[in-house]
């Protein structure tokens, strides 16, 4: 950087961990996202899409990471937030594997293709878009701490936060429920499906779960966040 | 004496010379957040800031001014043995102090004016001492004790009120409003008249740092009375001003570009909190720093609530600054004193 002739009181800002920690959610986002797309190509057959989204959540996931060292390495003790920054890198940590597990599961729809009967397909596709909606309610989450900021925390953007922490909650808990059924059917299936594809199948669901898990914990820690401030 | 004595000459030069430093960085770091909260263009910003800091340092500027020219070393005293050795003694000090705020500037350290003023007026009053003209007890260290403890004192107020400031407006305001984005435009208005506040403030108080060794030689010298003359202020003052439109929008830019955080009622908050420890101490004629009662203000809104991230580094800065700049420019007064006594001026 280059020298200024300056004495000043710009040493006092330090930069903002929230901004991008909105932006950190919304990679995860958007990794879920490009999950999607590729479960709906992978029950279409269509494998080609798959490896492309394979390589591009990665990216994602890559920048993810980057925003997230950088929020941790610029949270020195001598910063002073609005609220305590252990309880702001604990949220980081499930925020962040939103898009760890998204990467995972994409990794494991490229290694086998998918033949199964329309049953599994279905339930499949609709695990897929509860996670997606999960993680997307989650976001908007995130989205609300900007407007926390603005108004310094009052009741009704707390309460606000709070509501949609009860929302993430539920919908986590309906892919819960998809979840256990879908695997129950997979092992219905097991003469159909095969060992391997049973396992395979297993595996992909139930990191699917995990994704919206992780939104859930994120969730979770953002609301002892907000109120333990 | 003549107005037209090299010896005048040059203090009115080095005078000008720390006006221009204190008008290019403090009075920009003051003015900066009202840039960084969109409340006002660079432009507005340096008509406002030329308008009431000359105000401010002409109508409100001669009691701190008296204190750093005659409250801390007893310069009639010096003057009944020989009216040359405070114009020589005043000269050093205003070159040690503007020696000590380049090199500072150079490497971007928080150091303040007025700290550097003051210790290297009090380096004079030592040496003076040393060599038999005064008593080391004609030092007015009560006075000096009383500015020692206004730095201290002055950023934890300005910490103080900022905090109350935007808790009330947290409380009375923010919380119940449906739309923060809102009350953030109707504070817009009132940071414009805060700005005003403020540059007010700084030059009533700053002013001293430039023109109270000249005022206290011109003093010495017989060119002037008991009060401060006006066209000393106004010298001070026009420099303050040339220093913000040459060099200080520039740091008002830089500032403002990286203070996005502070929003109109967070800036506010800070600003006024500050303006108001200012003058006051303007008022009972304690010179401090701008700058960092400042930097309490911030502190006191973030302790608040009022702001998304606060680097307390730079306490530890600040607190650093002040035990190494009293010594330092006293120090090279003396020597710079010494120097000049030496080639005979």
């Amino acid at each position: 950087m280059k020298k200024e002739y300056i004495r000043s009181v710009l040493n006092i800002f330090a930069s903002s961990p929230f901004k991008p920690l909105c932006i950190h959610a919304n990679k995860g986002g958007d990794c879920v996202r490009k999950l999607s797309e590729s479960v709906y190509a992978f029950c279409e057959g269509d494998m080609e899409t798959v490896e492309r989204l394979n390589h591009e959540i990665d990216d994602i996931e890559h920048e993810a990471d980057v925003i997230k060292q950088t929020i941790r390495g610029e949270l020195s003790s001598s910063i002073m937030l609005p609220v305590h920054a252990t309880d702001l890198l604990n949220f980081l940590k499930p925020q962040d594997s939103i898009s760890d597990e998204a990467q995972e599961v994409s990794y494991w729809l490229t290694l086998r293709r998918f033949e199964a009967p329309p049953e599994i397909s279905t339930g499949f596709l609709e695990l897929m878009d509860k996670t997606l909606a999960t993680v997307e309610q989650y976001e908007k989450l995130v989205d609300t701490l900007s407007e926390l900021l603005e108004s310094s925390f009052s009741k009704r953007d707390v309460d606000d936060t709070l509501s949609l922490v009860v929302e993430v909650e539920e919908m986590e808990h309906q892919v819960d429920v998809i979840e256990k059924d879908m695997v129950r059917k997979i092992f219905r299936n097991e003469d159909v499906l095969g060992g391997v594809g049973v396992f395979h199948l297993t595996r992909l669901v139930m990191g699917i779960g995990k994704i919206a898990d992780n939104a859930e914990h994120a969730a979770d820690r953002l609301r002892t966040m907000v109120l333990r401030r | 004496m003549e107005l037209f004595d090299p010896l005048v000459i040059m203090l009115i030069i080095a005078g000008l010379y720390m006006a221009w430093n204190i008008g290019a960085n403090d009075l920009a770091n003051a003015m900066g957040t009202s840039v960084g909260s969109g409340a006002l263009s660079i432009k507005q910003v340096i008509i406002v800031a030329a308008v009431f800091e000359f105000a401010g340092a002409v109508f409100f500027g001669k009691r701190v001014t008296s204190t750093i020219a005659k409250g801390i070393v007893p310069i009639d005293s010096i003057a009944m043995t020989d009216t040359h050795l405070v114009a020589i003694g005043m000269l050093a000090a205003i070159l040690a102090a503007g020696f000590w705020i380049t090199l500072a500037t150079f490497y971007n350290l928080p150091v303040s004016t007025t700290h550097s003023i003051v210790g290297a007026v009090l380096g004079f009053g030592l040496i003076a001492a040393y060599n038999g003209i005064i008593g080391f007890n004609e030092i007015n260290w009560p006075v000096l004790f009383k500015i020692v403890a206004s730095w201290l004192i002055s950023p934890v107020l300005g910490a103080l009120l900022a905090y109350i400031i935007f808790s009330l407006i947290r409380y009375f305001i923010l919380q119940k409003s449906d739309d923060p984005y809102r009350i953030e435009n109707k504070f817009v208005f009132l940071q414009v008249a805060t700005a005003c506040f403020i540059a007010f403030a700084h030059g009533s108080n700053d002013v001293a740092n430039a023109v109270g060794p000249l005022y206290a030689a011109l003093h010495a010298l017989d060119m002037a009375g008991v009060t401060v003359p006006l066209w000393v202020m106004i010298m001070g003052g026009l420099g303050m001003v040339f220093g913000l439109a040459t060099w200080g929008y520039r740091v008002i830019e830089t500032i403002g570009t990286k203070i996005t955080e502070l929003t109109p009622t967070r800036g506010f908050s800070a600003e006024f909190a500050t303006a108001t420890v200012v003058v006051m101490h303007s008022y009972i004629a304690l010179p401090i720093s701008t700058t960092h009662t400042l930097v309490g203000s911030v502190i006191g809104v973030g302790l608040a609530g009022g702001l998304a991230a606060v680097d307390l580094s730079v306490i530890g800065k600040i607190f650093l600054s002040w035990i190494i700049t009293v010594p330092v420019a006293a120090l090279t007064s003396a020597l710079i004193f010494v120097g000049l006594l030496g080639i005979g001026i």
